[in-house]
């Protein structure tokens, strides 16, 4: 049975018309890696201007335990940790590695042929059990993974649960309900077993004898992959929800598969699920099969620009957006992320960060200008939250904070459903968004 | 790549593409039907009262976003546009035109633009018409020509013949209610015509089915309870017509489903006492100006539930 | 005759009834209330810009009373002036305040910040800063929304058409503070108004190095330091490449302003440092 969450949502066009066969784009000579690209504490450097490192080595560790460290994605020398500036234009403390031709021909021999060897793959059943819990938590931190799904948390800290959890269901996100990205899409269909595997070893971390994989019904190959792989001696299930928008927000997608609704300001452990994408399952796998730390990961370039260049890439964290290759259009929106939620670049200098899922063009037709509400409470049919997003939007432009809170402000999580569905085209997340921001206590 | 501009945005980047004009013109087109047999019944005077009105509502929004506000115009939002509609549509088609301009400028003047404009109104600029003009000039307004007829004939209203007690439901032809050749207002005659209108509206999501459905489950209520029929009750009068088009006007009604049929169902059990018990034989015009003075008050309390239930302020 | 008699007795009942009910409800609802604070709230502006810390006047008002000294209460709009008159009223000695003029510290002009990316959505400098650096590229300046200008109770501030900056018109300017907290990247600072309305500050707050701010903006503080090498009495510190001038040691003696190469250095008065320099 197909299944969704129960409140609001929105049908965007897909879009999802991007190649689903994984390129290697060639590694950068130069690697821009940002110390803060996970939620929590930046990463502290632990190399010095003008050391050498390899590829794969850690060159910043987690200080805090929400944090995660940061691996050289290309052999090197480390020319500097200084400010760069971003994709939306504003500096941040930055590790730059630039590598020689030699070094730089040597390390894709070794990329190259790593890729090979997992193409055809070997399937390492005992892998999960040959392991112990605090050993795969350990290797997660080591390989520096967050969630991989946009949000960035640290995996570590999501797999590390305590006795009085009760941790009874991973779920295993797949929906990818953001219009225009493929990248999750690409991974299920070419590697299925292995996020089979990953998941099976998050399990095991995690200490869960239950898994969910749960897929949007508009990715049938990905979902005929992934149940073609999967290992009866594991209690893992594939569950096609429906492709709605946000189908993949962690409160829509536990309240789709368990029934249950999180509290507003908890985590899914409050109703006994972990949340984690099928990207970081798979890297999850990678840095315990073959030992590679999370360095590369996919990437969707999509949007309006000619159709063969609409692909997805397995790009080398740090690379600069310019690097991806895309003819823009006159007009261009360059979106970090997909078109609901991602967020405009205007730096192209700017790296690949771990949270980088996608960059989607826009051909940007001028906006409408907003119109007078008319209280047609298509903004409130659409939130997913239950809220009142027309109210909610005016206390922020009236600076009605306390009202705002009361409203129930700190519940939005930003999915755009209210501003896509208004018919005056309002601008209420920009200013839900800064209602959100002020009213914190 | 130096030859693009870079644009950037706050997200989301995708827009529905339904805009508000679009929602207007969408209710113009369900409109057509029912205009299209005012014209048939009535004839060119019924032609006469639609330009006026439309005129009128155009020019008087115009005039005072140009002249009195000095902001850019509104009248392509299309809104004037419906409002003149529905105004005439509410009317009977030999009233003399000059109280139809009348009726369109205090319907765009006082009722929405003093208000603030679009969105901003508390009550329906048509209705506030029509009732400005049922009071000020009641005779002309109850003055009904009788459908397929030529001019100065004319006659009552069903429902104005049952109040004086000199019609027996019973006799009425359910299928002239139908098709509409009976008297009343130009637009509130043909209950086929009507109800297209509303299957267009629904099948183009313009308007959800709850106000239309409450108000007639409303009116059906009291007519069982009190013995009356039923069928007539629901055909006749501009019943259809408000609860169709009148009613689900987005400003002044609730944002919520829930909202939406306490505000039907109130609108239903009013127009059944007003046309039973009170001075005038049809009381929907009423019923739902009454009804859009709760809608704030509906709208504070009848609040979507939220994802996450809200947590109870603990008292520290 | 007779009914007309009869309803003068009726009505003027009813207003004796009506009359005394208010008379009790007014006696055993009665609040006492300092006087006072009636008084000084006449005396307060009333616009509740909150510049002074409290919700609104009538509520600063209340604090007054009930402190009983003005020691750390001040009303930005009022002034000194208006702060005397308080402390007659209570009793009590003024406490001595300057007089704080808001300052923009910035001048990303047009011609200084070309723009170089479009932006498209609501004119809101808070949502543009949420978004990207804005459309002059530069990560620090001002936006040109005209947030603070939105949010002045007093119509002391208005956007420069020619530059794209928002201009302090002196004497409607408050120092209430309104701007200062709306302002996404903090470029409004309450500055004493000086020694005859003389005030000096760092028109800039780019804490770029100053290869980046400069490619940015051609008005932009690099951090050179000759600023602070200049001034004779150490009032300009250097941090982060950015120079900062502190008011309380500054004699506004205008030195500065021709050190800076870049024309960072702002003043409200005219410098005649280079003229007597010329001279000389």
């Amino acid at each position: 049975m197909i299944k969704t969450f129960s409140k609001g949502g929105i049908h965007p066009a897909p879009n999802k018309y991007a190649d689903r066969k994984i390129k290697l784009l060639p590694l950068p000579t130069t690697a821009y890696l940002p110390l803060s690209q996970h939620i929590g504490a930046p990463a502290e450097p632990v190399v010095e201007r003008g050391e050498h490192v390899g590829r794969g080595q850690l060159i910043a560790v987690n200080t805090t335990y929400i944090s995660a460290g940061l691996h050289a994605p290309i052999s090197g020398t480390v020319k500097g940790i200084e400010p760069v500036a971003l994709a939306n234009g504003k500096p941040g403390m930055a590790i730059i590695i630039s590598a020689t031709d030699e070094e730089h021909r040597a390390d894709t021999a070794a990329r190259e042929a790593y890729w090979r060897a997992i193409e055809p793959g070997h399937t390492d059943r005992q892998l999960s059990e040959s392991l112990s819990a605090d050993v795969i938590r350990k290797a997660i931190l080591d390989a520096g993974i967050v969630g991989l799904g946009g949000a960035t948390f640290p995996a570590h800290v999501k797999l590390s649960t305590k006795e009085s959890d009760k941790p009874e269901l991973l779920i295993i996100n797949g929906c990818e309900c953001e219009p225009y990205l493929m990248c999750d899409d690409a991974l299920m269909s070419h590697y299925p077993a292995r996020i089979v595997e990953g998941v099976e070893l998050m399990m095991k971390a995690a200490g869960v004898g239950r898994a969910v994989i749960a897929v949007e019904d508009n990715k049938p190959g990905a979902i005929a992959a992934l149940k073609s792989h999967i290992d009866p001696a594991h209690d893992i299930s594939i569950q096609v929800v429906k492709t709605k928008y946000p189908q993949g927000g962690e409160k829509q997608l536990v309240e789709a598969i368990t029934g249950r609704r999180i509290p507003s300001g908890k985590l899914p452990l409050s109703v006994g699920a972990i949340v984690n994408n099928v990207a970081t399952a798979f890297a999850i796998w990678q840095c315990i099969a073959s030992g590679q730390p999370l360095i590369e990961r996919v990437v969707t370039v999509t949007g309006d620009i000619p159709e063969s260049e609409r692909r997805n890439y397995m790009v080398a964290i740090g690379t600069p957006l310019s690097n991806l290759p895309f003819t823009p259009p006159q007009r261009a929106n360059i979106i970090v992320g997909g078109p609901m939620m991602g967020h405009s670049a205007i730096c192209l200098d700017a790296p690949i960060t771990k949270g980088t899922s996608g960059l989607t063009i826009l051909d940007a037709a001028p906006r409408r200008q907003p119109m007078a509400c008319v209280r047609c409470g298509a903004c409130v049919e659409a939130c997913p939250m239950g809220l009142e997003p027309y109210l909610l939007s005016t206390y922020g432009r009236l600076h009605m904070w306390d009202e705002a809170r009361s409203a129930g402000v700190a519940d939005c999580m930003e999915c755009g459903s209210c501003s896509w569905s208004c018919p005056s085209s309002r601008p209420l997340l920009e200013y839900i968004k800064i209602a959100k921001q002020r009213s914190r206590k | 790549m130096t030859q693009s501009t870079i644009i950037f945005s706050p997200s989301p980047h995708m827009h529905t593409g339904r805009t508000t004009p679009m929602a207007m013109y969408h209710v113009l087109i369900a409109l057509l039907p029912a205009v299209a047999c005012a014209l048939y019944f009535f004839g060119l005077p019924a032609l006469g009262v639609l330009v006026t009105s439309v005129a009128a509502c155009v020019a008087t929004e115009w005039a005072i976003t140009r002249f009195m506000l000095r902001r850019p115009t509104t009248v392509f939002d299309g809104s004037a546009l419906l409002t003149g509609v529905l105004l005439a549509l509410n009317l009977p088609s030999n009233l003399p035109l000059w109280m139809v301009a009348a009726g369109a400028v205090m319907a765009i003047g006082i009722a929405k633009m003093a208000f603030g404009g679009l969105g901003c109104n508390i009550f329906n600029p048509a209705l506030v018409g029509r009732v400005f003009l049922l009071i000020s000039f009641p005779v002309a307004m109850t003055t009904w020509p009788v459908p397929l007829q030529p001019d100065g004939i004319t006659g009552p209203t069903i429902l104005g013949l049952e109040k004086l007690d000199s019609l027996d439901p019973g006799q009425v032809e359910i299928s002239h209610l139908l098709t509409g050749d009976i008297g009343g207002s130009m637009g509130e005659v043909s209950a086929i015509a009507l109800i297209i209108g509303f299957i267009y509206l629904l099948a183009t999501k313009v308007i959800k089915w709850h106000i239309p459905v409450c108000v007639v489950i409303g009116l059906v209520f009291v007519d069982l309870c009190a013995g009356w029929p039923v069928l007539v009750d629901i055909l006749s009068g501009g019943l259809l017509l408000g609860a169709i088009f009148m009613a689900t006007d987005y400003v002044t009604s609730p944002m919520t489903t829930k909202g939406m049929m306490v505000y039907g169902l109130a609108i239903g059990v009013i127009t059944a006492v007003i046309r039973r018990w009170g001075a005038y034989p049809e009381g929907m015009s009423f019923a739902i100006l009454i009804m859009n003075g709760f809608t704030p008050l509906i709208n504070r309390y009848m609040r979507p539930s939220r994802f996450s239930p809200r947590r109870k302020e603990v008292a520290a | 005759m007779q009914s007309i008699f009869l309803t003068l007795t009726l009505l003027g009942l009813l207003g004796l009834i009506g009359a005394l009910v208010l008379y009790v409800t007014a006696k055993k609802f009665h609040v006492d209330e300092d006087p006072r604070i009636e008084a000084i709230a006449d005396m307060l502006p009333g616009a509740n810009c909150g510049g002074c810390g409290y919700k609104g006047c009538r509520d600063f008002a209340g604090a007054c009373v009930a402190k009983g000294s003005l020691d750390g209460i001040f009303c930005p709009v009022s002034g000194a002036d208006g702060m005397a008159k308080i402390a007659a009223i209570l009793g009590v000695e003024a406490v001595e305040t300057t007089r704080n003029i808001a300052v923009l510290k910035c001048n990303g002009t047009c011609a200084a910040r070309p723009v170089v990316f479009e932006y498209d959505g609501i004119r809101s400098c808070r949502i543009m800063d949420s978004v990207a650096v804005g459309t002059r590229g530069c990560s620090f300046g001002c936006l040109g929304c005209g947030d603070c200008v939105a949010v002045c109770k007093f119509g002391a501030l208005s956007i420069d058409t020619a530059d794209g900056l928002p201009k302090v018109d002196t004497e409607k300017c408050t120092a209430c503070g309104s701007c200062v907290a709306e302002c996404p990247r903090n470029l409004i600072e309450l500055r004493p108004a000086g020694p005859r309305d003389r005030r000096v500050w760092v028109a800039c707050s780019s804490r770029d190095k100053g290869a980046v701010a400069r490619k940015v903006c051609a008005n932009a503080c690099i951090g050179c330091g000759k600023c602070a090498k200049t001034c004779p009495f150490g009032a300009i510190t250097i941090a982060d490449n950015l120079a900062y001038i502190d008011p309380e040691v500054c004699k506004t003696c205008g030195k500065c302003i021709n050190a800076c190469p870049t024309g960072a250095i702002h003043a409200s008065f005219t410098s005649l440092c280079t003229e007597s320099t010329a001279q000389k």
